[in-house]
């Protein structure tokens, strides 16, 4: 069983080190997923091939060794490269639309279905022929033929 | 009823076709840039012969950084312009061309085929390129005297876009 200073201290000392190499490269790589290659058609950094990509992926990489964190880096290039660098637009002003609009639309869309179905379920059910409906228009068509 | 589908129809086609709209109106494959008005970024590099500089020295007069690489045709019909520019500017404006992906030895080659009348410098693993939002060659910047990016052109420049662009940072009464 650990004593509470020891326990303390290798909190202390858990805080204090360093990111290991692995999660480096795998925050590199989620960072890398999030930013559009400038030189690619709709292809994040993290997976293209072209040189300028991954002279991008090595800043992120650089700048995570800094200490750096996941904001300051996104924050880094869309300074540079503007919104259009993130493949996931920001939800802040004229962009809530594009998070919000597909919600909207979906919803006003099963609204519109909806209402579609409840008109025309009585109508349906109006003009289905029943067995007995049936039988009587076959008896009639029979006398009709018969006389 | 009837024109009630209508109005229900218009109020959902026409704001998608108002999105379409805008979505049309722009080049899928242009990187806007978010450079003018602000502090030109001032890099790191080296000139051909290993000696290290930066953007910040040249500054005092009008600069103008062309990013371009010995592989892209276009920076090849670009060459003789903005050589013929810094001729023409002389001491008024300085010219500063950033080799982009590329070797110091292809450049020197280059250079010496073609001759270079201004600094050309080196970008180590294309930071000064990240630094202006670089998406391609060519592109060239035009930085004022105080280090603020006036402008940004992509593409080849043409001689008549390249000394508008120097004049309107000059400043006033120069000849």
């Amino acid at each position: 069983m650990m004593s509470p200073t020891a326990l303390l201290l290798a909190v202390l000392l858990q805080v204090g080190a360093p990111t290991p190499p692995e999660a480096q490269a795998q925050e590199a790589f989620t960072i890398g997923k999030m930013l559009r290659c400038p030189v690619c058609q709709g292809m994040p950094i993290a997976e293209s091939p072209s040189p300028m990509a991954q002279d991008m992926m090595a800043r992120v990489r650089s700048m995570l060794a800094e200490g750096q964190s996941r904001e300051a880096i996104l924050g880094y290039f869309v300074e540079r490269y503007g919104e259009w660098v993130l493949l996931e637009p920001t939800a802040k002003g004229i962009n809530w639309g594009l998070w919000i609009l597909p919600g909207v639309a979906l919803v006003v869309g099963l609204g519109f279905v909806a209402r579609t179905f409840k008109r025309q379920k009585p109508i349906e059910s109006a003009a289905a022929p029943t067995a007995a409906n049936a039988s009587d228009t076959l008896k009639a068509i029979r006398d009709e033929v018969e006389l | 009823m009837k024109w009630r589908n209508v109005l229900w129809v218009a109020v959902f086609t026409l704001p998608v076709i108002f999105i379409l709209a805008l979505g049309f109106g722009h080049d899928p494959h242009e990187v806007p840039s978010v450079l003018p008005g602000k502090l030109a970024p001032n890099c790191q590099l080296t000139d051909l012969q290993g000696k290290p500089t930066s953007i910040v020295a040249y500054r005092g007069k009008p600069v103008v950084i062309n990013f371009w690489s010995t592989w892209c045709v276009p920076c090849e019909a670009e060459h003789g312009v903005l050589q013929q520019a810094a001729q023409n500017f002389g001491e008024r404006a300085q010219f500063l061309g950033v080799v982009y992906q590329d070797e110091a030895q292809n450049a020197e080659r280059y250079l010496k085929r073609k001759g270079s009348t201004y600094p050309q410098l080196i970008d180590p693993s294309s930071r000064c390129a990240i630094d202006y939002g670089v998406a391609g060659v060519p592109e060239s910047f035009f930085v004022d005297p105080n280090g603020i990016v006036a402008d940004k052109h992509v593409g080849p420049i043409g001689p008549a876009d390249l000394a508008r662009a120097v004049n309107s940072m000059l400043p006033r009464g120069t000849p």
